[in-house]
């Protein structure tokens, strides 16, 4: 998935004679598996959520388990949270993620390899792992509560159950990805600019701001919403780490099918969290085409 | 970003191997047995009943599959009806865990044996009270107890009726936690023990299709109320863990005084020393928390038809059953007179005459989201 950030240079020899049929064979297998198991699941999604027997059984056009969602105050609550969540996931990605990848981009040396090891580890996860590490660790009478007490000082206030678990759990499992994504985008800025930037007498902050971020808004807004896309439709996190109520639309969706075996009300959830998602998605579509463009 | 090359193709490597499709074919003389119960059933079988079924049946084996859950075992059932009209082999013999009316229709389609003329030898020990179609056998029962910390609390302070419960809960706040009733049956039991208490102890007053959208809001209204009113003196002001695990985990970390646990999983987590040794155990009684029985499965068109309807007799024989009380921590399937009489009198504290259940069905879906919906929000939380 990283590697698709950057947009591709284009091949030196652009002649006709590699445009055969070679290539749109090469795409063509995926291209049907994302057709027959995305594409298909979600027409047919919105197809069975919009036209469907009502009270009388006619079929027709039905907006009514639409109308609930956004009628029902706890479904809302869901909704709401789930965009709190993945808002805080996001600021904080970006806080955590920006100077570890500036350093890692201006700093030579044995001690980023190691900092770049670290930053990449939670990529080797399982997040069920994580989250019974995570209650071990910040959860009532866990481990930093067991060492705060040691040297005398109260409990933390634990996030366990709390809509902060699932944003701690979410933030440190999406740091390898973002990390990854801003430095191949900080590869782009050339040492030439910054050099010269300061021999003008540009400070650090002007470097940044002037200098450094025009080149890698671009890769921000791609690490942000790939970040974005995987946290708003998260699952086993939230599940584990989240409250009862109100819950994220993964655990939401997962349990009104299952659990309430209310299949149509859990579509129409789905149906909402893409629209969502497809917004998201459509940055970084965005900002795909326009690199590509230049 | 050598470094970063090879991470990310060695992820893909490993990404694209799970994918790969598993080739099997059911093969004579292995019964493919799938559960969706707890890993500790799993454990169970795998060190007790596998390697005895198999000593006492040489040739045959056993091959354990976790389904993950119900809706696991549905799908493999889905898939066995599917195999039948097809005159395919359906690749499973055995399910540890099911219930004879799902998927829909199963029972018509002649998938699932009929236990009871199959003419197993120890068919007719099985407990009455625990039948509840010929097509399934129930082998194994469970029963919901509170487990409490006994060095904050003694026994002879523990609460043995609901209202010393719902006291103690109140006069000992953030003590007690119990998880969501969808996600393990130890909370979700609790939850069921207060819809008896809201309406009048009387088990049998739940069956399986006297659900309707009037009566199920009387009575699960009343409920809502005693569970809400519970909620500002629970963990963390009314916080519920995601499971039968997290709130043992909760209660072996000192956390909680007390929490339902199943017997079986709490008797396991003392023998492993998840919990300690001097763990207390009590059951209402009143009424006693609801639990339930498991029921096998045996499939009709499984290649190994005959060989699992020996494993579902060897299941029901004494030395099983024995096994479930001493190892399991379980309930036997069979009555009790057909129990080793030591057995019967070590056990005869903690062992109710009855267990009370609650049926499935629409109940299930109504308790799951009226539950979310009136008492899991707790707007005061954080006052």
């Amino acid at each position: 998935m990283t590697d698709a950030a950057p947009a591709a240079p284009r091949p030196l020899i652009d002649s006709n004679d590699s445009r055969r049929p070679h290539g749109l064979l090469l795409v063509a297998i995926p291209v049907f598996l994302v057709a027959w198991l995305v594409i298909w699941p979600i027409i047919n999604a919105i197809f069975r959520t919009l036209w469907r027997p009502d009270e009388t059984g006619a079929i027709g056009f039905n907006l009514d388990s639409y109308v609930f969602f956004f009628s029902d105050q706890y479904s809302i609550n869901n909704l709401t949270i789930t965009l709190w969540t993945t808002l805080m996931c996001a600021i904080l990605l970006l806080v955590i993620c920006l100077p570890i990848s500036l350093y890692l981009r201006f700093s030579a040396g044995r001690l980023p390899a190691y900092v770049q090891a670290m930053a990449i580890f939670p990529m080797f996860v399982p997040s069920i792992i994580l989250a019974y590490a995570f209650i071990r660790v910040l959860g009532p009478n866990g481990m930093v509560d067991i060492i705060l007490n040691s040297v005398g000082l109260p409990k933390i206030r634990t996030p366990y159950l709390t809509p902060w678990g699932p944003v701690i759990g979410l933030v440190w499992d999406n740091i390898p990805l973002t990390v990854l994504i801003l430095l191949s985008g900080l590869g782009n800025v050339a040492n030439q600019a910054i050099e010269a930037a300061r021999d003008v007498g540009a400070n650090r902050f002007q470097v940044f701001w002037h200098i450094i971020l025009p080149r890698i808004s671009n890769s921000v807004l791609v690490a942000i919403s790939f970040a974005v896309l995987g946290i708003f439709s998260s699952f086993t996190l939230p599940y584990l780490l989240g409250p009862a109520s109100p819950e994220m639309m993964g655990p939401f969706m997962n349990r009104t099918f299952r659990e309430v075996n209310d299949p149509l009300n859990a579509i129409t959830q789905a149906v909402i969290t893409f629209c969502f998602c497809i917004a998201f998605g459509l940055f970084y579509v965005r900002s795909v085409a326009r690199n590509q463009g230049k | 970003m050598k470094r970063r090359d090879f991470m990310i193709s060695a992820a893909g490597v490993v990404a694209g191997s799970a994918l790969l499709p598993r080739m099997s074919f059911a093969a004579e003389g292995v019964i493919d047995w799938y559960t969706s119960s707890d890993s500790n059933i799993l454990d169970f079988w795998t060190n007790t009943v596998k390697p005895a079924f198999e000593a006492a049946n040489p040739g045959v084996s056993i091959n354990l599959v976790d389904a993950g859950d119900g809706a696991g075992i549905i799908a493999i059932g889905e898939r066995a009806m599917a195999a039948k009209q097809q005159g395919a082999d359906p690749q499973a013999d055995f399910f540890e865990s099911g219930d004879a009316l799902l998927p829909a229709g199963a029972i018509e389609a002649g998938i699932y044996t009929n236990i009871k003329e199959a003419g197993l030898s120890n068919y007719d020990k099985i407990n009455p009270l625990a039948i509840e179609s010929d097509y399934s056998l129930p082998y194994r029962g469970s029963q919901v107890l509170l487990a409490y910390d006994s060095t904050k609390l003694s026994a002879a302070d523990a609460p043995k009726n609901w209202d010393d419960l719902v006291a103690w809960i109140k006069a000992n706040p953030g003590q007690f936690v119990y998880n969501r009733p969808d996600k393990g049956g130890s909370g979700g039991n609790f939850v069921r023990r207060a819809i008896h208490q809201a309406n009048g102890l009387d088990p049998s007053a739940f069956t399986v299709d006297n659900y309707t959208e009037e009566f199920g809001n009387e009575a699960l209204t009343k409920t809502w109320d005693i569970l809400a009113d519970l909620a500002p003196s629970l963990y963390d002001n009314g916080a519920y863990s995601s499971g039968n695990t997290q709130s043992i985990q909760l209660l072996a970390q000192g956390v909680v005084t007390m929490t339902p646990v199943w017997s079986d999983q709490v008797l396991q987590a003392i023998d492993q020393g998840v919990l300690p040794a001097d763990t207390g155990l009590v059951q209402l009684q009143d009424l006693a928390l609801a639990g339930g029985f498991t029921r096998s499965i045996v499939i009709e068109n499984g290649v190994n038809r005959d060989a699992s309807l020996k494993l579902a007799d060897f299941i029901l024989s004494e030395e099983i059953q024995s096994a479930i009380l001493t190892e399991l921590g379980g309930f036997p399937g069979v009555s009790w007179d057909y129990v080793s009489p030591e057995l019967r009198e070590r056990f005869a504290d903690i062992v109710p005459t009855t267990i009370p259940t609650f049926p499935g069905g629409a109940w299930d879906g109504a308790i799951n989201d009226g539950w979310y919906r009136n008492v899991a929000p707790n707007v005061d939380r954080n006052s």
